[in-house]
């Protein structure tokens, strides 16, 4: 009886995510028009909100320090689970609700990115330590901003209910999606057109409350798949992830399964809903598959190959990525559609048009924006193309394990795998 | 506490926080439902208060009470915003909770599972992600190298002297005054500048052939004495349309054309005086159109509309202009008969730019090398067949006959800019007859015929100067006219010569009514075409009929007369020539060799007809 009533019960906690969309939607569309006429009341003049005060910008650095110190803390020195459990419910409450998801280290590759390439632009202290805190932890303890101090990371790791193991096969190829995404998002700031990944961010717009319909079902659906398929955005989208999984896997201290040696009971195999844990290696296996040194050499040799094709391709598709552009969108439009400059509704053209900036010059900066762009994507398309020659070389290299371990690039210190092992220090 | 007590509290929070979820929920939508009924946004009683204020400016009671009646509307939107807000925030909180307990409860529950016996082998799942990786690496640099084909770079298409040229008044005045003289017109530079001059090179003056040698004198002095006055309003002349074909049933839409050397003999069998035939890439009912040396014709489909632009000279499809990303215009295309199409409008041009419009409401105007200038979409037209109505271009205006079932309207837009100059709401229904224009007492009038009117309204104005209520059904046919005198009809309606100055039925008929196809008159004589294959002459001044001839096909094209014939094709493909005159004499039979039910364009001593899937040329 019990049982069935929580069976429903879990169909019921879908269907709230459901329902929210609801109101989200519907808070979005209402809005109240002015008066009809004239009452002698003055609308106020919209002003832009005053930035955080800088103190508490400083604040919310010492708390990410503190929560990722504890979060280290808890994965490899104490081993807690419900340490990094709770840990993770504060950060969704601080960074996720209080701070509404900003600032967060995942978007801050884009002002840094964009530092880099715009001189105009400064980035400020607390964005260039939000990118940077993070990855020296990681550094020197893995991932553990990933298992406590990331509120992105948090609000799926809560609602993990009945995770499902995925084969590795697919784990490695939707690995790829982060390393397109990091160099759109690279491309994309660098060019001074978007923050895609705030943009796109599926959960910032339930932290806030306020998102698009769009935003909103995809940040449901992204938790309702979360719910079996664990951490989806950290496993299969983060661009953050990449560069994380790369200091992770450099590591001078990381969280282990084991804290002394291991007895093989096996009892940690399934205990990672995140497919990352390595399994010993079976030498006898890899010796008879073929796979070894003459795979090895031709997937090594082709990788230029991959990096020539994807060049190619970012050169032929920068025109296409540069219509994201709004200078380049805005330019285009005026010259596809002349007839909306007298579009009163357009505000995008109303706007240039009351700038007093002229066609030519509109034209001239799209031009400019999209030879960037073709530099640009030149890069990005090489980057995936190695991207891709490395992932594909990386199926053939075997490295010798006699124990279950976490892969360091992959493991996001949950320490889920610790409480499943029986040994003691 | 032990296991099971822990068991038993996770399990009473998760029902507890599961039901308060539930609650907070249904109220959520309990509000949603209930301001979606009652939106305060839309009170009718709030906008009826502000009706009778628009009427009683100075009803300072009335003031007080729509002040009052606000302030209401706008607590009930701002209480039902709490509403919304608390709602969510304590749907929020219940979904925690429940979250979190059911999580305790699950892990309360969890027993070790047992170590998996058979592992997942390593080496087939290796083998099996080199070619995931394999496969999604290729299709992501397929997907970015096909988007690079499918996407228009809009940059190289940017010209700073037609953008910096203005909107095109100045140089229509230039152009003028170059016809004006008579001379080849000058160059006065500007990509559109040029383009008129290339299109209607050549002297002006021989070209009013066709006046000299009409038995309409009048028609002469009109010419003559218009010329200069056109000069000073600007557009095109009475000389540029009779030199070029540019509108549906050529000059001004009356059907007479002043070209000479028409050839009256071809066979599309054996090529005989076929000098070439294009094909056209998507369907249409509309005619050619022409322009120097250039031919115009639009076809589409439920995926695009498009226009086309063809050499005279050798059937070489010049460019093709699309009309997208127009503001407004519906993704879907709305639902038309096949028999009339999205594209069953014809093309106008006035040597500067193209216009066409579709069945979607969509209108677009191109230059003469294919450069979209302006679009603009005039709201689907409700028309249960499709609309038809072709397009005409006079005084620097582009001419709509609007007539749709949710009401009727004559509009003119500006031809350089799209924007609207005039529009005129008409007491009419849906029709699918297209506007003509004939010069009246001085002034060119745009004659519009529907059910139930027959009306005429200044060009330059809008104001509509004459009406008659005498046609009824549905009106497909547009009028004729000649020597002063409108001639109207349609089928199961009537056929009435109407005199413009006043509206007066001057004789009416109803033996012979067209149902597509116009009616024609010229020199003394009307042309009738009914859709059962009779084609009947008329004496235009009494309505007494001269001749009938039973070709026993269907005629929906309309009638046209050149160089002294007359030329009628029937819906099979196969035209027709006439001697011009009182008695009926037909000089031969041209079988296309395709079906065509379209009305033929005529220019320099060809004949431009368009197939079902072809544009021919015919000459010698």
């Amino acid at each position: 009886m019990v049982i069935n009533i929580m069976k429903k019960l879990k169909y019921i906690f879908i269907t709230f995510y459901f329902l929210l969309s609801t109101f989200y939607l519907f808070s979005q569309e209402q809005r109240f028009p002015k008066p009809e006429f004239e009452t002698g009341y003055e609308q106020p003049s919209t002003i832009t909100p005053e930035p955080r005060a800088l103190a508490l910008e400083y604040f919310d650095v010492l708390i990410l320090i503190i929560v990722l110190s504890l979060a280290s803390y808890f994965a490899l020195k104490k081993r807690s689970r419900q340490g990094i459990l709770w840990l993770s419910v504060f950060t969704l409450l601080y960074f996720g609700f209080y701070r509404n998801g900003c600032i967060c280290s995942i978007g801050s590759i884009q002002n840094v990115v964009q530092s880099f390439f715009d001189p105009a632009y400064s980035i400020s202290v607390t964005a260039l330590l939000f990118f940077i805190i993070p990855l020296i932890f990681t550094l020197f303890f893995g991932r553990t901003f990933c298992g406590g101090a990331c509120p992105l990371g948090a609000i799926q790791d809560l609602i993990v209910v009945k995770p499902i193991s995925l084969p590795k096969w697919l784990n490695k190829t939707l690995g790829l999606i982060p390393y397109i995404y990091l160099a759109l998002a690279v491309l994309f700031a660098a060019t001074g057109t978007d923050y895609i990944i705030c943009r796109y961010d599926p959960f910032v717009g339930i932290f806030r409350m306020d998102a698009k319909f769009h935003m909103v079902v995809l940040g449901i659906s992204f938790l309702l798949m979360g719910m079996f398929v664990a951490r989806p955005y950290c496993r299969f989208l983060c661009p953050y992830g990449v560069l994380l999984s790369w200091m992770s896997r450099f590591s001078k201290w990381h969280l282990s399964i084991t804290p002394a040696a291991c007895i093989q009971c096996k009892l940690c195999t399934n205990s990672c809903p995140f497919d990352a844990i390595d399994f010993p290696t079976n030498e006898k296996e890899v010796i008879k598959s073929g796979l070894g040194p003459k795979r090895f050499i031709t997937y090594a040799v082709i990788i230029p190959l991959w990096v020539a094709a994807g060049i190619f391709v970012g050169a032929k598709s920068h025109t296409f990525l540069s219509k994201a552009n709004p200078d380049v969108y805005l330019a285009e439009l005026l010259i596809s559609q002349p007839e909306l400059k007298n579009d009163p509704e357009n505000i995008d053209i109303e706007t240039f048009l009351a700038s007093g900036k002229s066609m030519e010059t509109l034209v001239e900066e799209a031009e400019a924006i999209r030879a960037d762009f073709y530099i640009g994507s030149m890069i990005a398309g090489g980057f995936i193309g190695l991207v891709i020659g490395f992932t594909l070389l990386n199926t053939v290299v075997f490295r010798r394990r006699q124990d279950y371990e976490p892969h360091k690039g992959n493991c996001f210190s949950c320490s889920r795998c610790q409480d499943y092992c029986p040994v003691e220090k | 506490m032990n296991n099971t007590e822990k068991l038993k509290l996770s399990e009473n929070i998760a029902v507890i926080a599961g039901i308060f979820s539930i609650t907070v929920a249904l109220l959520l939508l309990l509000n949603f439902w209930q301001v979606s009924k009652s939106d305060p946004i839309e009170s009718k009683a709030l906008i009826a208060l502000v009706d009778r204020l628009k009427q009683e400016p100075n009803n300072e009671e009335l003031k007080v009470e729509i002040r009052n009646f606000d302030l209401l509307a706008r607590k009930a939107y701002f209480n039902s915003q709490w509403q919304v807000k608390t709602g969510a925030y304590l749907l929020l909180f219940g979904a925690i909770i429940l979250a979190f307990a059911l999580r305790v409860y699950y892990s309360l529950k969890a027993k070790i599972e047992q170590p998996d016996i058979v592992l997942e082998n390593e080496i087939a799942s290796r083998i099996l992600a080199q070619k995931g990786i394999i496969i999604v690496g290729a299709v992501v640099l397929a997907l970015a190298f096909g988007a690079s084909f499918a996407t228009v770079n809009h940059l190289n298409y940017y010209n700073v002297e037609s953008e910096t040229a203005g909107s095109g008044e100045k140089s229509v005045d230039e152009s003028i005054q170059v016809i004006e003289v008579g001379e080849v017109p000058k160059q006065v530079g500007g990509s559109t500048e040029q383009n008129l001059t290339s299109e209607t090179s050549g002297p002006v003056q021989p070209e009013i052939v066709f006046v000299e040698n009409s038995v309409e004198n009048e028609a002469e002095t009109v010419v003559k004495s218009e010329v200069p006055k056109l000069a000073t309003t600007g557009g095109i002349t009475l000389a540029d349309v009779q030199k070029n074909h540019n509108s549906f049933r050529g000059p001004l839409g009356q059907g007479v054309v002043a070209h000479k050397n028409i050839p009256s003999e071809w066979d599309g069998a054996t090529g005989t005086n076929i000098l070439w035939k294009s094909p056209i890439p998507k369907h249409g009912y509309n005619s050619p159109v022409i322009w120097g040396n250039k031919v115009f014709i639009a076809g589409a489909d439920d995926s695009s509309r498009e226009v086309y632009c063809y050499n005279r000279a050798d059937g070489k499809l010049l460019w093709t202009g699309v009309a997208d990303n127009i503001s407004g215009s519906p993704a879907k295309p709305p639902k038309v008969t096949e028999d009339t199409g999205l594209s069953a409008p014809s093309l106008t041009t006035d040597g500067k730019r193209v216009f066409a419009i579709f069945g979607t409401g969509d209108v677009i105007a191109f230059d003469m090398n294919g450069k979209r200038v302006w679009a603009k979409y005039l709201g689907v037209p409700d028309n249960h067949y499709g609309h038809s109505s072709s397009l005409i271009t006079w005084a620097n205006k582009l001419l709509i006959q609007y007539d749709t079932n949710r009401g009727g309207k004559a509009v003119a837009l500006d031809a350089a800019t799209g924007e609207v100059v005039w529009e005129t709401v008409r007491k009419s229904k849906v029709s699918w007859a297209s506007p003509v224009l004939a010069e009246i007492d001085g002034k060119y009038q745009l004659i519009l015929t529907a059910d139930p009117i027959v009306a005429g309204y200044d060009v330059e104005t809008g104001e509509e100067l004459w009406s008659t209520d005498c046609m009824m059904g549905e009106v497909g046919p547009s009028v004729g006219y000649s020597d002063g005198v409108v001639y109207a009809g349609n089928e199961y309606a009537i056929l009435v010569a109407l005199n413009p100055k006043d509206g007066s039925i001057i004789w009416e008929n109803d033996e012979y009514l067209p149902e597509a196809s116009s009616p024609l008159a010229h020199d003394g004589l009307l042309i009738i075409a009914t859709s059962y294959g009779v084609l009947v002459c008329y004496d235009a001044k009494t309505g007494e009929q001269f001749w009938e001839h039973d070709v026993g096909t269907t005629l929906y094209s309309s009638p046209m007369i050149a160089d002294g014939k007359l030329f009628m094709m029937d819906n099979d493909g196969m035209m027709r020539v006439y001697e011009f005159s009182k008695e009926m004499k037909l000089i031969s039979e041209n079988d296309l060799g395709e079906i065509a039910g379209t009305t033929p364009a005529f220019s320099d001593g060809r004949i431009y007809i368009r197939g079902d899937n072809n544009l021919y040329c015919i000459g010698k």
